[in-house]
């Protein structure tokens, strides 16, 4: 079948309106939240508030007792109290463990807040003053918080199975021969802290029972498929619970593992009442998942040439107290862990470790953003200790298409980065003199995020595309729109291949029971995936209403094309409207409709022994530059100027693209500077956004978006993923402009005024 | 979530207060309620009844009168922002309001609402200290005017009394020129102090007049740094006797470890910021 030509492009690329900005604009938009039922319950979690201990006894009789309380549950209540995030491919005992959770918590704890039991009320004044009735009897245990120490023989135990839950490796060349060959050895430590995702919209999900016995529930995530999860924790038969994803405000990552909806289901099972369950901003930071915080030593071999000899890495990841994604978040990082460089000889070993701290999982960036932050200043540092410039030492090393990363990923598609580097670092501009009190530096970063899922996870996503019987074009596909505009540019993509206005087009997403399963939105993949399988189904409709047009019209369907809602002959006089169209295949018995599946091409699984081996089907590559100005007496950084600039493969919408460049770059600028989830012994010490700092509009500065299209990538003509690759190099692009500033490397993010007034005075003569 | 809590509009002063006396202990003013509502949210407080002044037009002027600015209680701190006369008389106190918490909180907050909270690290108390502000506490009996400095007891205390209700902000007119606020956050907007000061002097013939150094977020109250200020009154100014005052005002902070800051740093902190604050306010004195 021939595809659309870029030369043909009518709405690829542009501006497009994005179809939900106006009512999200408006207020218009109902978000999970924004939605009722009569004889609706509220519900409440009670949490535990110790981070380690033995529950002795929850007595729930004083809570019940409050007139308007309607249901209480505790672990005895749930039919299977236990949530599995399988883990494939694990190497260490993690695989008989699998990564699991208890639902509500039986007879232990091991984080604060974890939760102990469900409350369902008339109101939620009631819900909550019930909450306060439960009596809870703890047991203190040891914990351990550290994940260095949770490492040790000698350290309480997580899991019968241990505390270490994952390890991963990477084994290229000979790093000794490497290191022996280097003029020069850079070795830092380096370590990021816990982060939240702070998404607009809190967890929160409304559930009820249907009229065939199904539970539905509306929830604001990020994987409808949860409700495989939902259905077996009741014990119930797949197709007794269904998900539905309203538009979502922002997920990141937080609402990826299962937040509300198996409390919810839990509570509509029991009472068959409606539910609606809502965490507060403080339960939403309290709860699980965060960021990874991660421990990276690095040392890299240098030869005076520029050539890098050898790179070894050690990481240590916390897990937290559940593994959740824990494992594959490492090995995402083990896979990014040399940046996008070549290099001969190369050792890595990871390691995830339970803890009592809250449990992390996916965040934006997904194991790629930790490691950037020290491979990226390593480069740095690399680059000066050999008095080359940054830039330069980095495009000698930069890996090229058709070559591998150190870990055996092949490199499929075009390397722009030499040009994005380049493009991003002029487009700060001429320097100025800096204030008085001040110093300005600056930085760069190149930083490569794979988007797809593992190859061998054998992804997929099912698109349906249907011309109506009055000639618009109707899709129906289970993406969760997280804010992103997912919904959207898959409107504009089946605009292009029907060359109809995007109003003539109506999308259903979101719907396990009702439209095809599309897979999750996370990985940066739904471009890529869903955008395909779009992409594939309406192309085949495409194919089939033009072979039908052709036997009406008597011209061959070679010389027939779309426009304006019609099939017509190129240079010819005859069309045919997609109404009589429409009209005509049902004459004439032909499907009006496609049900097509993408399936990304699958691979074998990698060398567990030497961590050679594909795991991605594509990567993205991308550079960013910032200028700051550093207040010498305090310590402040200030990002005055920063430029992202990404080869895209090809711009679907380019206000969604650029919207995710700078939405990516002010969350790495969060992480870089203000945020960090502060655990003392396990408990939150920054639990709202007044002590959570993410960045105002006042503290990021204007960006500047450069977008290369090298027309090279995995999704629909070319696209490759930007949504998670977008926030990677801000983090370490900073920290090296510190440095240019003041000339002090800091090893820790985020990059407070303490933390750099230290350093400053740690390094003065 | 907010706790059920009834809510009157008071229609005046003199309703306010005779709401106030006759509901006691259990009432609280409500203007902007950017501490206020947060407080009931988390429990901090719970009043069982609102008086809402937030509407009152005679507590949200600004006026010239007896050789003093009178700023009622209920001007937002936007208003506060864009006033003339604050602006050229009173600039610490504008710089305040400029650096106040972001733009939708400017809107709603208060100035008698930040003084009444009595933070720690409350914004407007350190430009007012070091201004010689006054008070003027309305009640039923009448009203008083009191040193701000009198006003404020300790953390979250003040002398306002059951049945009272802080009326307006007094500031002499003779403020020396050389005035200067800063304050070291931790973001640009909506920022919580970790340290702030207040420097406000003259320069006569190259001394030191008048000298107000105030201290913010580096003690359990915001509070005037003596020993720093007797540095620079009736002294020759030099960098070398700037930075001794700042030492000095270092020397005489206590400040606490938080989330936001270690101990040493904000000591540290204090120094820098009064050194900065000096160099400022004596240059503008100058100028003037």
């Amino acid at each position: 079948m021939k595809d659309l030509t870029a030369s043909e492009f009518a709405m690829v690329g542009t501006r497009a309106p994005r179809r939900d900005a106006r009512d999200k604009i408006h207020g218009i938009t109902r978000y999970a939240d924004d939605f009722s039922l009569g004889g609706m319950l509220y519900a409440k979690v009670v949490r535990s508030t110790r981070a380690s201990a033995r529950l002795v006894r929850v007595d729930t009789s004083k809570a019940a007792a409050l007139p308007g309380v309607r249901c209480i549950m505790t672990a005895a209540d749930v039919p299977h109290n236990v949530l599995f995030t399988d883990v494939p491919g694990q190497t260490t005992v993690v695989g008989a463990l699998r990564a699991r959770t208890q639902v509500l918590a039986a007879d232990r704890v091991r984080y604060f807040g974890e939760p102990i039991a469900l409350i369902a009320a008339d109101t939620e004044e009631i819900a909550e003053q019930a909450r306060g009735l439960v009596e809870i009897e703890y047991e203190d245990l040891p914990g351990v918080f550290d994940p260095v120490e949770a490492m040790h023989p000698e350290a309480p135990q997580l899991e019968e199975t241990g505390n270490v839950i994952s390890r991963w490796r990477v084994r290229q060349g000979d790093v000794d021969a490497g290191f022996a060959a280097a003029d020069v050895i850079v070795e830092h430590t380096y370590q990021t802290p816990f982060i939240d995702h702070a998404f607009i919209e809190p967890e929160i999900g409304v559930g009820w029972l249907d009229e065939d016995g199904v539970i539905t529930i509306r929830v604001a995530t990020q994987v409808i498929e949860h409700f495989r999860d939902v259905a077996n924790v009741l014990g119930l038969p797949h197709s007794k619970v269904r998900l539905i994803a309203p538009f979502i405000g922002g997920g990141f990552g937080g609402k990826e593992d299962v937040t509300v909806e198996v409390y919810i289901g839990l509570l509509v099972w029991k009472t068959g009442r409606p539910v609606r369950l809502l965490y507060t901003r403080e339960e939403s930071i309290i709860t699980p998942t965060k960021r990874h915080p991660f421990r990276m030593r690095y040392k890299h071999g240098v030869r005076k040439d520029g050539t890098i000899t050898a790179i070894e890495a050690e990481f240590i990841s916390d897990a937290g107290a559940y593994a959740y994604l824990s494992p594959l978040v490492l090995l995402y990082a083990m896979v990014h862990s040399s940046g996008p460089y070549r290099c001969a000889n190369v050792k890595v070993d990871g390691t995830a470790v339970l803890t009592n701290n809250t449990p992390t999982s996916a965040f934006r960036g997904f194991g790629s953003a930790q490691p950037a932050f020290g491979y990226e200043s390593q480069m740095d540092a690399c680059a000066r200790a050999i008095s080359m410039d940054p830039l330069a030492f980095r495009e000698r090393n930069y890996v090229c298409k058709g070559e591998s990363l150190p870990c055996g990923q092949p490199v499929d598609h075009a390397v722009l980065l030499t040009e994005t580097a380049r493009r991003a670092w002029e487009a700060l501009g001429p320097s100025c003199a800096a204030p008085p009190g001040k110093r300005l530096g600056r930085g760069i970063a190149s930083t490569l995020t794979s988007f797809g899922r593992i190859v061998w996870l054998h992804d997929w996503s099912a698109a349906w595309v249907e011309l109506q019987m009055d000639g618009t074009i109707m899709v129906r596909i289970g993406v969760p729109d997280l804010g992103g505009g997912q919904a959207s540019s898959l409107v504009q993509i089946t605009a292009e291949i029907f060359r109809i206005p995007m109003s003539s087009i109506t999308i259903h997403i979101g719907d396990s029971s009702l439209t095809p399963l599309a897979g999750t939105t996370t990985a940066t993949r739904q471009l890529y995936m869903s955008g395909s399988a779009v992409h594939k189904a309406g192309m085949e409709l495409r194919a089939g209403l033009l072979e039908q047009a052709s036997s009406v019209l008597g011209v061959p369907a070679a010389a027939l094309t779309m426009d304006g809602g019609a099939v017509v002959q190129v240079d010819g006089a005859k069309r045919i409207s997609f109404q009589e169209l429409a009209a005509s295949c049902s004459r004439s018995g032909r499907e009006r409709y496609r049900h097509s599946v993408f399936h990304a091409p699958a691979g074998k699984v990698m060398d567990f022994e030497t961590g050679q081996g594909r795991v991605f089907p594509d990567l993205t590559f991308g550079s960013q530059a910032v200028e700051v100005e550093v207040d010498e007496a305090t310590g402040a950084v200030r990002v005055t100027k920063l430029a992202t600039c990404y080869d895209v493969g090809r711009v679907i919408n380019r206000n969604s693209v650029e919207g995710q460049m700078e939405g990516g770059a002010a969350m790495g600028l969060g992480y870089a500077l203000t945020e960090e989830d502060i655990l003392e012994q396990g408990v939150p010490r920054t639990p709202n956004l007044m002590t959570y700092l993410i960045p105002t509009a006042l503290d990021v500065p204007d960006i500047t978006t450069i977008v290369l299209e090298s027309g090279e990538g995995s999704g629909p003509w070319g696209a490759r993923g930007i949504g998670e690759p977008a926030m990677v190099p801000t983090a370490p692009a900073i920290a090296n402009a510190v440095y240019d500033a003041v000339g002090v490397r800091l090893t820790q993010l985020p990059l407070t005024p303490e933390r750099v007034w230290r350093a400053m005075r740690d390094a003065a003569p | 979530m907010l706790p059920h809590v009834d809510y009157v509009r008071a229609e005046g002063v003199a309703h306010a207060l005779a709401l106030l006396d006759r509901h006691g202990a259990g009432a609280r003013l409500l203007a902007g309620g950017t501490d206020l509502l947060v407080d009931l949210r988390e429990r901090r407080s719970a009043p069982a009844l609102l008086v809402d002044i937030s509407e009152l037009d005679e507590l949200a002027a600004i006026r010239a009168e007896d050789g003093a600015l009178h700023i009622g209680a209920g001007v937002t701190v936007a208003a506060l922002r864009e006033d003339a006369t604050v602006q050229a008389e009173f600039p610490a106190l504008a710089e305040a309001a400029r650096w106040f918490a972001d733009y939708l909180t400017r809107n709603k907050a208060t100035l008698g609402g930040n003084l009444a909270n009595a933070s720690p690290g409350a914004d407007f108390l350190v430009p007012l200290l070091a201004l010689d502000a006054a008070v003027t506490i309305a009640a039923a009996a009448g009203d008083r005017t009191v040193p701000l400095d009198q006003f404020l007891l300790g953390p979250r205390q003040t002398a306002l009394g059951r049945g009272e209700l802080l009326r307006e902000v007094v500031l002499p007119r003779s403020a020396p020129a050389g005035q200067a606020y800063e304050k070291l956050g931790l973001k640009h907007g909506g920022a919580i102090a970790v340290v702030s000061c207040a420097v406000v002097m003259d320069v006569r013939a190259g001394r030191g007049a008048r000298v107000r150094i105030v201290l913010g977020a580096a003690a359990p109250r915001p509070f005037r740094a003596r020993a720093a200020e007797e540095r620079l009154e009736g002294q020759p100014l030099s960098a070398e006797r700037a930075e001794q005052a700042a030492a000095l005002a270092a020397g005489a902070a206590q400040p606490i470890s938080d989330v936001r800051g270690s101990a040493e740093y904000r000591r540290a902190m204090v120094q820098a910021l009064v050194r900065r604050g000096i160099d400022a306010a004596q240059a503008a004195a100058v100028r003037s």
